[in-house]
């Protein structure tokens, strides 16, 4: 069945490459939406994901929001877990004299397991001494950098960066509890010493975590789809990408008709001859794979290539699976636009064909 | 033995006042071996009679039966098959794939039908057809001639026990014309085959075992001398 396919794809150079072609740009968006989707969505979730936990407790009236939840040290004794980090979080806007950032300050305790991998610089040991999102690097900001914040008169000290920390589109400054209530509380810290945000754990059974009514357990999934934004960031992009998968459909349907319904008569004589449909249809199908195959991988490649070559200010990650994935679907859509012309050529009679 | 039957047939297309017999009943017999002409002004009903011989439609009324199988009742699909091991068709409309080369066209034959032509075979038609050199080329890059002679090549090359063709010669000029006919004969003879050809060229007569006449849907046997 590629005989035929084959055969007529290369005599028919000119026709099959812009099919190609329109394939592989429908492909290069869908791929390059994804690179941007998964990027933004990094943006987002990259510092949590680091942390490979499985839930964090949060008060219940937060809903979900770490900012808006308040506890205290003491919560931490009703909390069953394998494995427990207390965090204390804070956005602010930070600036070292020269650049400003937006920033989400996390105050948590050196040895526990959200405790970021230092890839430049050391970890923080004296007051007020913090590892810095590698992001702040690219904007500018270096180490030993005194950071001054827009809402206290404390002042933070960058002693090492870590990676890929970034938390609802703010890079992270992790600094130990007592940096976190200063910052927070100013005078008033020391009568916050024991004030934290939330408990991040992991567990197997979640359960039992707490019996206490006034704490939520959020699942680390859940929780990252309750940032201010992030769902309505993943939805849009989603619906694109779902959108375009049925406009790769119905092109590859148009353009497959039109080709078909000029060749009706060459069908016809095929037919007479006693060429099955079978073969016919597996040979129309066998050539819209080809060109969605060559089309996908092209648009793949492009959309890799790109993502090479684009600023750092453009939130591209590509997410390898995810794509194929989305290259499976782009393919099997092809496909089933080829389905269409299947059914023509099914009717097609072969009388009619020869002028009979 | 008969390889192909038609009793009794009719075909006839419309209904009513407006109904048109392009057939009327019509008895038809085809041995082994045999070389048989239609001959007839266009409009007769030639062409009617070979696609109902061939299988391509349905008669109204009556059986057609192909080695000893009575296709009449047949899906279209069973029909298919039995065109496609038991007939060659040369079609008047060129019935070649325009984006394949001659030799990929009997190729094509290979990929949905066994025990076509040998090697060896494949090359005395090529050379009986004249058309070694052109195995290579497309048929937009053919003259009508030429494509004629591929299109015949393609019908012969699925060993059919019966050739129908619709005017072979149409396009060639009277000396291929008389090689095309002379080879039908060689292949209908050595192959024991049966070849119908539906053609209004009366001078092809000579090579024809027996010729048919059809007037206003009524097939008649002729006389080979006295026709015109």
């Amino acid at each position: 069945m590629m005989f035929l396919a084959w055969n007529e794809i290369k005599k028919n150079k000119l026709r099959f490459t812009l099919i190609t072609g329109v394939l592989m740009l429908v492909s290069y968006l869908v791929f390059f939406l994804s690179g941007l989707a998964s990027g933004l969505e990094n943006l987002n979730r990259e510092a949590v994901d680091k942390w490979e936990a499985t839930a964090i407790v949060v008060t219940e009236e937060a809903d979900k929001s770490m900012p808006q939840s308040s506890m205290i040290l003491s919560d931490v004794d009703g909390i069953e877990a394998d494995d427990i980090a207390v965090i204390g979080q804070l956005n602010a806007i930070a600036t070292n004299g020269d650049k400003k950032a937006n920033v989400s300050i996390f105050g948590i305790e050196k040895d526990e397991f959200i405790m970021p991998e230092v890839s430049e610089g050391e970890e923080f040991v004296a007051d007020n001494e913090v590892i810095a999102s590698d992001a702040l690097k690219d904007d500018g900001f270096k180490l030993g950098d005194e950071l001054k914040l827009s809402s206290t008169e404390e002042t933070l000290t960058i002693v090492g960066f870590t990676e890929g920390a970034r938390f609802n589109a703010a890079p992270v400054l992790y600094g130990d509890l007592a940096s976190f209530q200063r910052v927070k509380f100013g005078e008033a810290a020391g009568e916050n010493e024991d004030q934290i945000n939330g408990v991040v754990l992991r567990t197997d059974d979640l359960s039992n975590v707490t019996d206490n009514d006034s704490l939520e357990v959020v699942e680390m999934e859940e929780f990252i789809t309750s940032l201010p934004g992030y769902t309505e960031q993943s939805l849009t992009l989603s619906f694109m990408i779902y959108f375009l998968f049925v406009i790769s459909s119905v092109i590859v349907a148009i353009f497959l008709y039109v080709l078909t319904v000029q060749k009706i008569s060459m069908f016809g004589v095929m037919k007479a001859q006693g060429v099955s449909n079978g073969y016919l249809s597996r040979s129309v199908v066998a050539q819209t794979f080809i060109l969605a195959v060559i089309g996908v991988a092209v648009g793949f490649g492009l959309a890799l290539l790109t993502g090479a070559f684009l600023p750092a200010a453009v939130p591209v990650s590509f997410d390898i699976v995810t794509m194929m994935g989305y290259g499976l679907v782009l393919i099997a859509v092809a496909i089933m636009g080829a389905v269409f012309s299947v059914w023509t050529i099914v009717k097609i009679d072969p009388l009619k064909a020869i002028g009979g | 033995m008969a390889t192909l039957e038609l009793n009794q047939v009719t075909k006839s297309f419309g209904t009513g006042h407006k109904k048109v017999d392009a057939m009327k009943e019509t008895h038809f017999q085809a041995e082994k071996g045999e070389l048989i002409a239609v001959i007839g002004p266009s409009g007769s009903g030639k062409s009617t009679f070979l696609t109902i011989a061939g299988g391509l439609q349905t008669p109204t009324d009556g059986e057609v039966i192909i080695n000893n199988q009575n296709i009449t009742k047949l899906s279209e699909k069973k029909r298919s098959k039995i065109r496609l091991k038991e007939i060659g068709f040369i079609l008047q409309a060129s019935n070649l794939v325009p984006f394949l080369t001659v030799a990929n066209q009997l190729k094509l034959i290979d990929q949905v039908k066994k025990d076509n032509m040998t090697k060896e075979e494949l090359e005395q038609l090529y050379e009986n057809l004249g058309i070694s050199d052109l195995r290579n080329k497309y048929p937009a890059d053919l003259s009508g001639g030429e494509r004629q002679r591929a299109a015949i090549a393609k019908a012969l090359y699925s060993n059919p026990s019966i050739i129908l063709a619709d005017e072979p010669t149409a396009s060639l000029d009277s000396d291929r014309a008389y090689e095309v006919m002379e080879l039908l004969q060689k292949e209908t003879k050595s192959k024991n085959t049966t070849t119908i050809v539906v053609t209004h060229d009366t001078r092809l007569i000579s090579y024809c075992d027996k010729v048919y006449k059809m007037t206003d849907g009524v097939l008649v046997l002729q006389e080979k001398e006295v026709t015109e």
